[in-house]
């Protein structure tokens, strides 16, 4: 039984984790309609920005994101508005830029560090809390509380401010919402640089817990798609859940089945929840077929 | 795609028409030969005059490459299915001919046939349930497949060799489809590449052809006029995958090494195909092959040049052009030089 609560533990945590790297994504992926394959580099670029940080000026990761994430969102904005906006109506094409920013950054980050591996896991990471039996790693107990805390503000800010409103409204009709004198071009500019600030936000927090490689921006996307999916597109409190859900089955499946499998449990729930229901679990049904109608 | 545009073009005008009629809409049989002539005529000259092996292993990768995307342009380009999970099919062929040559012996020329039918029937029982997904769930699944025919290949070790691979002997021979000469294995590859646009050629002209176009112009009115839709796609779907099972049994004898990283990387396998067709001209016969050419060429000079001194930094371009080419160059190559060929016409019609 202990050793079920303490898998059940980790999981949580780790779908904090995977809940945390694709709020941004589902944001993005959400409101703007576009897979962003490249919001993986978008995490790793924070990864990376946290770490400078702390090696050269000695700022706490969790500090540095007060500098790393809004850095990462004006990337954001820019892919926003030199790749994605002009191939708004096209699909196929939004795919290739997408994925070609990810070889892009990627390689770039490569070649900048020569893709040494980095870490400040031993110096931040190893604080551990004792509950009894169990022992919880606090650097991902504090990603947990973040992951639910962003959740939260994020649904406060959709549902409460004008700024989320308009961008609720242009999620659900493009032409109305403009109609009613919404921007539609500066509201996809600005939740696409919230969806990348968040996260540069979710590489910062992540800094103490995964070693560091360009490459890292790869563990992320396949699970964040699967979360965003799995959770609901759009759906705030689908990615809190499609991460749990997650994290949980990772878990689970890396300790009673065999680890090397644990990526295709998820994988396989992924695709039947993708195959049954398209619009995930909290998502509305059929928004994933209205939201990728020609809107003009 | 933009649908007014290709099917207004022929009766803009009167001349247009005309010239239509005169020229007279190429007959299969001309296409074909058209098609493979230019194949071959650009083939020869680089094999009989290149004897040097480092640039006779680029064309001969060029080649399979140019098959490969021609196969994945049947179903991403004809149907505009965007499939990123070829890389599936790929590996089919690699692991059923190394197995089945490595274990029993077999020819590997007589594995294709297995590793086809088990490559096109993957592809229907994956392809059945994710087809109701349209335009990026497609790609989303698609890739999700990938990623899953990895971890297998990895894990099941017995069959596959897991992360330690499968080698495959040097025995020199026919029959084993091992050549102690870079021209023949240029020359497979190249046998390969025609037998793919052949099929393009053929396919482009049938009713299936016209279908699948139909099936990427409109889905819902191509349902209305009666076309099975899934049937269509799946059929397209099969093909596909069988011709990309045979570029992977003929990559598996090339490399005479596999394990999962070469056959399931995405920016290797899955993704570049679709590079390559997107570079030369998605949906069009020649494109797939026009793109390979151009990009695997210059993708090696890229690693020899810069590799060493800035790992990454090859990639990093070869991302650069691809985020350029859907930006800027949608059509392909064979898009910009048709675009270019009708202004030249139209000038020297206006002309006279």
């Amino acid at each position: 039984m202990d050793q079920f609560l303490n898998v059940l533990v980790v999981g949580i945590l780790l779908g904090g984790i995977y809940g945390l790297v694709s709020i941004g994504l589902n944001l993005i992926f959400g409101v703007v309609r576009i897979v962003n394959f490249a919001q993986g580099e978008l995490v790793m670029f924070g990864m990376y920005g946290s770490y400078y940080a702390y090696t050269q000026f000695g700022i706490s990761p969790y500090l540095s994101v007060l500098v790393v994430a809004p850095l990462v969102g004006v990337l954001g904005v820019a892919i926003q508005r030199l790749v994605i906006q002009p191939l708004h109506d096209e699909s196929n094409m939004q795919i290739f830029a997408t994925f070609g920013l990810l070889m892009m950054f990627q390689n770039l980050m490569l070649a900048v560090t020569r893709g040494e591996a980095l870490s400040i896991g031993g110096q931040v990471g190893p604080a551990v809390l004792s509950l009894g039996e169990m022992k919880i790693s606090m650097v991902r107990l504090v990603t947990f509380v973040v992951t639910t805390l962003i959740t939260i503000g994020l649904h406060l800010f959709l549902s409460r401010t004008m700024t989320g409103k308009a961008i609720r409204a242009v999620t659900q009709d493009k032409r109305a919402a403009r109609a009613m004198g919404i921007n539609v071009e500066r509201t996809f500019l600005f939740t696409f640089g919230i969806g990348a600030a968040l996260a540069g936000l979710a590489g910062a927090m992540l800094t103490p817990i995964y070693s560091i490689t360009p490459a890292v921006g790869g563990n992320f996307i396949m699970a964040a798609f699967a979360v965003v999916v799995l959770g609901g597109l759009g759906s705030v409190w689908g990615a809190y859940i499609g991460g749990l859900i997650v994290g949980v089955v990772e878990a689970f499946a890396g300790f009673y089945i065999d680890p090397a499998l644990k990526h295709a449990v998820w994988f396989i729930i992924f695709l039947v929840v993708l195959i049954v229901r398209p619009s995930g679990l909290l998502g509305q049904a059929g928004a994933e077929e209205v939201g990728f109608r020609e809107q003009n | 795609m933009n649908k007014t545009e290709q099917f207004s073009r022929p009766g803009a005008s009167p001349q247009a028409a005309l010239t239509a009629a005169q020229t007279g809409i190429e007959s299969g049989r001309r296409a074909l030969l058209h098609y493979l002539g230019a194949m071959a005529l650009v083939f020869l000259p680089c094999v009989l005059l290149i004897d040097d092996a480092h640039w006779l292993n680029i064309i001969a990768v060029t080649y399979l490459m140019g098959g490969l995307a021609a196969a994945w342009n049947i179903i991403g380009g004809f149907a505009g299915q965007f499939s990123l999970g070829h890389g599936v099919f790929f590996g089919i062929g690699a692991y059923v001919c190394a197995k089945l040559y490595l274990v029993f012996g077999f020819s590997p020329w007589a594995t294709m046939v297995p590793a086809a039918l088990f490559a096109a029937l993957v592809a229907v029982l994956i392809s059945w349930p994710t087809f109701r997904l349209r335009g990026p769930f497609f790609a989303i699944a698609t890739l999700a497949f990938n990623e899953v025919a990895f971890v297998i290949a990895n894990h099941f070790d017995s069959i596959t060799g897991g992360p330690r691979g499968l080698q495959i002997p040097f025995k020199a021979g026919f029959s084993n489809m091992i050549f102690r000469e870079r021209w023949q294995y240029a020359l497979l590859m190249f046998g390969f590449a025609a037998l793919v646009i052949g099929v393009s050629v053929v396919l482009r002209r049938s009713r299936l052809g016209y279908y699948l176009l139909a099936v990427r112009e409109d889905e819902d009115s191509a349902r209305a006029s009666g076309i099975n839709v899934l049937a269509v796609k799946l059929k397209g779907m099969a093909l596909s995958a069988a011709l990309t099972s045979l570029g992977g049994t003929l990559f598996a004898m090339y490399l005479r090494y596999i394990d999962p990283p070469t056959l399931f990387t995405l920016q290797d396998v899955g993704v570049k195909f679709a590079l390559l067709s997107l570079i030369g001209g998605i949906g069009t016969i020649g494109g797939p092959m026009l793109g390979a050419a151009l990009i695997i060429p210059f993708e090696n000079f890229l690693r020899a040049e810069l590799a060493n001194a800035l790992p990454g930094l090859n990639l990093a371009i070869l991302g650069l052009l691809m985020v350029l080419a859907a930006l800027f160059m949608k059509r392909g190559v064979a898009g910009a030089w048709a675009d270019l060929m009708r202004r030249f016409s139209r000038n020297a019609g206006s002309g006279r």
